[in-house]
């Protein structure tokens, strides 16, 4: 999404989108909204469709922390909403009207017919290629049958893929064919006794339909977004949810974010935060950061411990907790950063 | 020489083991009512270890607070490091900046500034409330010629010119020691507040 740049605009508040207890957001603007505007990282969790073993760089979805989630909520730049109950209202709830879900069934078709043909066509296109190399004729008809069905190893694999070819155009047209457009049919009623078990799209495989013979069978398209025909915005719930539930350190990441500093989560230097004074992308983290309760007693091995390994990596340990009043009433924030004496 | 009296007795004072100079150091130093021996010997023993392994000099000992006058939570420890022990990145770059100019490389000779000592032992439990009480009854630097000195070995002079301030020093700090049961004693410095981390 190259439009998504700086010139996109996130209306807020936005939508955080709450499944199983994680906050999801999964539109690219708001991510780089919430990254540019309000300091906020999360952590991108989707596998990359051209490389889905690696896990160096992931895609979208963004997942953020609950201490992330509740600092954008509470200050009123963002909303919880309950994906699961929101995709059932949108989708069963009669949010769709039949001529919608009607035309929304069609252009799924549409799709996975011309996604069918199109590998069709790559498919004639590579066999050719491949025999034009192989015998230097692009009219493989004239090639007596017998060169086909050669005893090598080669060629036993060609005629395999040769047998198989015309049922099955490849992996995804495997599935295709066992959940076809008939499905697409069945999206939107109410399958199940539970349809809240997951999401819609999950019905039972129906019966395969026989598609036309002249066209290969569409593929079934599983859309990557909801949107058309779910609103890609859904509005704030009714009654709000509560909430996140934070660890007993969010005063502290809220301090430290109110002075701009970035947090990202701080397990791989053994710590609650790590602390930036900028975007990631361009600075080092400053502090290794435990929150704690003011009264909250630790062990003299820890301080040693994060000074020390905050010192090998060029950071500062930094602990802090909210220090009250002696009338019991709040009085922000005290923080004490630790390095290494050198001696 | 003969361990027991021939009728069962103990040794006599004169065959005991000659007292270690950390227990003289003690028994030089009656511990004041204000607080628990313990601490005041862990505050000694401290110290001992900052003038006979660090080689530091006028290390002073205080139970009380020089800007308060209250009883400290525990006694305090400061003295004079052989060398600058903590530069501000901010200020090491104004630093090179300057010897830079001068033609020169590598950081200049700093003098030395006086630090304050929190002495602990690492079976105590601490928390982030003790810290605040601490840092709430020192002044920025310590002041010199105040607390009781324990050590002198300073020149005199290294410590009238250590009390020209330091415009980079801002923000109190300390030096966390923490001394476990084989004696060994460790340093952290702990600041009062957010400080950015030293690139050393």
């Amino acid at each position: 999404m190259a439009s998504s740049s700086a010139a996109a605009t996130v209306a807020e508040p936005f939508p955080i989108f709450t499944v199983a207890h994680k906050y999801i957001l999964y539109d690219v603007d708001t991510v780089s909204h919430a990254r540019a505007a309000h300091n906020i990282t999360g952590v991108l969790i989707g596998g990359l469709p051209q490389a889905p073993q690696q896990n160096v760089f992931s895609g979208i979805p963004l997942e953020l922390m609950p201490e992330e989630a509740r600092l954008l909520v509470e200050k009123g730049v963002a909303y919880l909403v309950d994906d699961v109950k929101a995709h059932k209202d949108g989708v069963l709830g009669g949010a769709l009207a039949p001529e919608e879900r009607r035309a929304f069934q069609n252009a799924l078709r549409k799709h996975g017919a011309a996604a069918a043909r199109d590998a069709e066509r790559k498919m004639e296109e590579r066999k050719k290629g491949a025999l034009e190399k192989k015998f230097g004729s692009s009219d493989w008809n004239d090639i007596p049958e017998d060169m086909l069905l050669s005893t090598g190893k080669r060629g036993a694999k060609k005629g395999k893929k040769a047998g198989s070819r015309t049922p099955v155009p490849n992996s995804a047209a495997a599935s295709g064919t066992a959940t076809p457009a008939e499905e697409v049919e069945s999206l939107f009623t109410p399958v199940e006794a539970g349809p809240a078990s997951g999401p819609p799209k999950t019905g039972p495989p129906r019966a395969p339909s026989v598609a036309s013979s002249a066209e290969p069978t569409p593929f079934a398209v599983t859309p990557a977004t909801s949107t058309p025909p779910l609103n890609p915005i859904p509005p704030p719930p009714q009654e709000e949810l509560p909430l996140p539930d934070v660890p007993s350190s969010y005063p502290l990441f809220k301090h430290l974010h109110e002075k701009s500093y970035f947090m990202s989560p701080g397990l791989r230097f053994g710590c609650q935060y790590t602390a930036y004074p900028g975007d990631p992308l361009r600075f080092h983290s400053h502090f290794l950061c435990s929150g704690m309760g003011w009264e909250e007693e630790f062990d003299l091995l820890d301080i040693v411990g994060g000074g020390r390994l905050g010192t090998g990596v060029k950071k500062g340990y930094l602990i802090g907790g909210r220090e009250p009043d002696d009338a019991g009433q709040e009085k922000g924030v005290r923080t004490f950063c630790i390095e290494w004496g050198g001696m | 020489m003969a361990a027991c009296a021939p009728n069962g007795t103990l040794p006599t004072p004169s065959t005991a083991p000659h007292p270690s100079a950390l227990q003289l150091l003690f028994e030089s130093h009656p511990a004041p009512p204000q607080h628990p021996a313990h601490l005041y010997h862990l505050a000694l023993q401290i110290a001992h270890n900052l003038r006979h392994q660090h080689n530091w000099s006028d290390v002073r000992v205080y139970t009380h607070s020089p800007t308060s006058k209250a009883v400290l939570p525990r006694p305090l420890v400061s003295g004079l490091p052989p060398q600058r022990l903590y530069v501000h990145p901010d200020e090491q770059i104004a630093l090179l900046q300057r010897q830079k100019d001068a033609g020169k490389t590598g950081m200049p000779e700093l003098r030395s500034e006086r630090e304050w000592v929190l002495p602990s032992h690492l079976r105590e439990k601490w928390s982030l409330k003790r810290f605040g009480e601490v840092f709430d009854q020192i002044a920025l630097v310590p002041g010199a010629g105040r607390g009781e000195l324990l050590f002198g070995g300073g020149d005199g002079e290294d410590t009238a010119e250590a009390q020209e301030d330091n415009e980079w020093r801002t923000t109190k700090r300390l030096l966390l020691a923490t001394l476990d049961d084989d004696s060994t004693v460790v340093y952290y410095i702990v600041h009062d507040g957010i400080v950015k981390p030293r690139q050393n």
